[in-house]
């Protein structure tokens, strides 16, 4: 642990990932769902910028480029979706939208 | 790029922060003063010699004035908001060239602080951290009015950063690197008009003039001065985010927007006007002068043309400036790859 | 220890704690400003992986654009006081924090005990500061080798802006904004005893050129106030009462005649 080797960006990026989970699982706030996933996704990032700075290769800073260019549209989306949402039931409650379930 | 030890470089960037500093200060003066004469009045002249110590009486009254916090702000973000923008304006400062090296006891001195490969990048990410400070001013300010001016102004500022970071794609194609220090070398070569003889320097604005003029526009609106400046205008319509900002929380408000406005000088004059570059000497007077330009240029503004309407506003923004700055990357693209015969 | 290690490590945690503050703050705008903590900390991770344009990159478009409108978001929409912290279901907490313990456990597990697979690239630090500096090597690899992948994030960024587009429409068509029409409301139009505009007689109607008004709402709404006033009135005294002495010579077509 005295060196820098990617095993340390591997165990942060676990740790963030699992962070980003539980606030999946755990929150009721759908914007705060959301929230959580872009931190997993980033922790995914780290992994990939981690494993490109090990392998001495470019490839995993473009690849990194591209899943925050895809990030940035699934947020459009995934916001208007909110918007709408809250629009129509007037909550941003998930436990309060399930139609689909009952 | 001079090896230099660490300790020298934290003193360049204090000099440089102090600088700023005293930069802003002086900047609210010569606003009243310029404005002022422009307007056939006198401005500022009681408070010392040609009103110059007008900025310490504003800052000794602002300070003794009472620190309100709304009953229901929440108070640790109405505290940090004004922060996050007087912090994050003078942080873009760091990656400006002020000259070449200088020798001082045989130690080499570079007269920046850093020379970042991505530098103009990091002077916009730094801008777009600076939105948060409206934004969440706006919220914890606990009013209605506040929130609505607040996302109104963060909606303007987020919509100009596109135009002001595309127009300088340009200048990036041009100099072939997003390092500021090579752009500033880039542009000391001379260029020959037309081949007729007369030699000008290879400044930007020469090669760039549309994208000139669009920076020109989205910097005036990037930092919410006049024309722009209608989200700040409403706070006497008690419409603004910082209406419920008194004494020293507002004046970070406030000094962060001149400390922004210098720093977008600097940035202009290093881009497309050559930096230090001058005929005679190289140096930092010269840079001096080339933001003084600017400067001055932004109170012109303010003092001459009345201010646009916010729908007015965000389609500039997205529907000239925008489509202009892929115009001038495309034709800028053509000639570069028509110059190295790649076409 | 070096100094890599060091800065990695504050960097780290703070980053970590700032994730934690996403998931547990109670109000989103906490948890917005704790996940611009956590980017900005990565960025700075990414520079210390000499990877600085991708840390500019995220700063700029993570933190300056989609938490900007996460933000946006957030303040747009009303929210009440959500139930999820006095009223969640604790097994289900608990539940949660085991599972995320055990994950971590078994990603630690993986990575201590990994081995390397396939052969390092050839972009090593004097590489790239030979071919010009992070961003130049990036240029030129994004831009041979990957162009389609760039074109294709270009259509998905397009495919987004349109269906923010559509999201964004009032889904109930009457309340979207109608074209503006203006008009004149005529007050001299006659009325009855109730004060309800009445309508012309439908010989006086009938006999129009071109109509001057319509009724709308029970508002009468007019072309011209004083023409159409004038007229009216005239005209629906003149249908119902006849021709009263001391009448302007006036035709009943509107054009002006001799008694």
């Amino acid at each position: 642990m005295n060196e820098l080797s990617a095993n340390h960006f591997l165990l942060l990026s676990s740790a963030l990932f699992i962070i980003g989970m539980m606030g999946v699982l755990i929150r009721r706030n759908v914007i705060v769902i959301f929230m959580s996933v872009e931190l997993m996704i980033n922790a995914v990032i780290v992994a990939f910028v981690g494993f490109a700075w090990e392998q001495d290769s470019m490839i995993g800073q473009t690849f990194a480029l591209f899943i925050i260019a895809v990030a940035a549209a699934e947020s459009i989306v995934g916001l208007g979706i909110i918007m709408a949402l809250s629009r129509r039931v007037d909550t941003v409650d998930v436990a309060e939208v399930s139609t689909l379930r009952d | 790029m001079v090896d230099q030890p660490l300790w020298i470089t934290y003193i360049v960037g204090f000099i440089v922060l102090n600088l700023l500093l005293v930069g802003m200060a002086y900047m609210t003066w010569a606003e009243r003063k310029v404005i002022a004469l422009m307007q056939d009045r006198i401005g500022p002249n009681r408070t010392g010699p040609f009103g110059l110590l007008q900025p310490i009486a504003d800052g000794i009254k602002l300070l003794g004035k009472e620190d309100l916090i709304p009953k229901f702000a929440d108070k640790r973000v109405f505290v940090i908001a004004p922060l996050i923008s007087f912090v994050t304006a003078p942080l873009a400062a760091l990656v400006i060239p002020f000259g070449d090296s200088i020798t001082i006891n045989g130690q080499e001195i570079n007269l920046y602080v850093t020379d970042m490969s991505v530098a103009v990048l990091y002077m916009l990410a730094v801008g777009s951290v600076g939105v948060y400070g409206i934004i969440l001013g706006g919220y914890a300010s606990a009013n209605r009015y506040s929130l609505l001016g607040a996302l109104r102004a963060a909606a303007q500022v987020i919509s100009y950063e596109i135009a002001l970071g595309l127009s300088i794609v340009g200048v990036f194609i041009l100099a072939g690197s997003l390092s500021l220090v090579d752009i500033v070398n880039a542009q000391r070569t001379s260029l020959d008009l037309f081949g007729s003889g007369i030699t000008i320097p290879n400044w930007f604005i020469f090669s760039q003039p549309l994208g000139f003029i669009i920076f020109l526009i989205a910097a005036v609106a990037e930092t919410n001065r006049a024309p722009f400046d209608l989200p700040e205008a409403e706070t006497e319509l008690i419409s603004g985010f910082h209406t419920e900002y008194s004494g020293f929380r507002f004046s970070f408000y406030f000094l962060a927007e001149y400390i922004s406005m210098i720093v977008i000088s600097l940035l202009a004059a290093t881009l497309f006007l050559g930096g230090f570059d001058g005929p005679v000497a190289d140096g930092p007077w010269w840079l001096l002068l080339k933001a003084s330009i600017f400067l001055f240029f932004y109170i012109w503004l303010r003092a001459t043309l009345p201010r646009f309407r916010y729908d007015q506003l965000m389609g500039i923004a997205w529907k000239v400036l925008l489509p202009l700055c892929l115009v001038n990357i495309l034709l800028t693209g053509l000639i570069r790859l028509a110059s190295n015969n790649q076409l | 220890m070096s100094a890599e290690v060091l800065v990695f490590d504050i960097l780290a945690v703070i980053a970590v704690i700032a994730g934690t503050g996403v998931v547990l703050a109670r109000n989103p705008v906490h948890s917005a400003i704790s996940l611009v903590v956590t980017f900005v900390n990565l960025a700075g991770i990414y520079v210390l992986l000499h990877a600085e344009f991708l840390a500019v990159v995220q700063i700029i478009v993570y933190t300056g654009a989609i938490l900007v409108l996460v933000l946006f978001v957030i303040m747009l929409v009303d929210q009440d006081d959500l139930p999820e912290f006095h009223k969640g279901k604790p097994l289900q907490r608990v539940f949660a924090l085991l599972l995320g313990v055990m994950l971590l456990g078994e990603f630690a597990a993986a990575v201590l005990t990994r081995t390397v697979v396939g052969q390092p690239g050839p972009w090593t630090e004097e590489n790239v500061t030979l071919a010009g500096g992070n961003v130049q090597v990036l240029g030129q690899f994004m831009y041979s080798g990957y162009v389609l992948p760039i074109q294709a994030i270009a259509v998905v960024l397009l495919v987004g802006t349109i269906a923010a587009l559509a999201l964004a429409r009032p889904e109930d068509m009457s309340r979207r904004p109608r074209a503006r029409q203006t008009g004149t409301i005529s007050l001299g139009h006659p009325r009855g005893m109730d004060g309800t505009p009445l309508p012309l007689p439908p010989g006086v109607a009938a006999a129009r050129q071109s109509p001057q008004g319509e009724m709308r709402d029970g508002i009468m709404i007019v072309n011209d106030a004083e023409s159409y006033t004038d007229t009216a009135a005239f005209e629906y005294e003149y249908a119902t009462l006849g021709p009263q002495p001391g009448d302007r010579k006036r035709n009943i077509t509107g054009s002006e005649g001799d008694e």
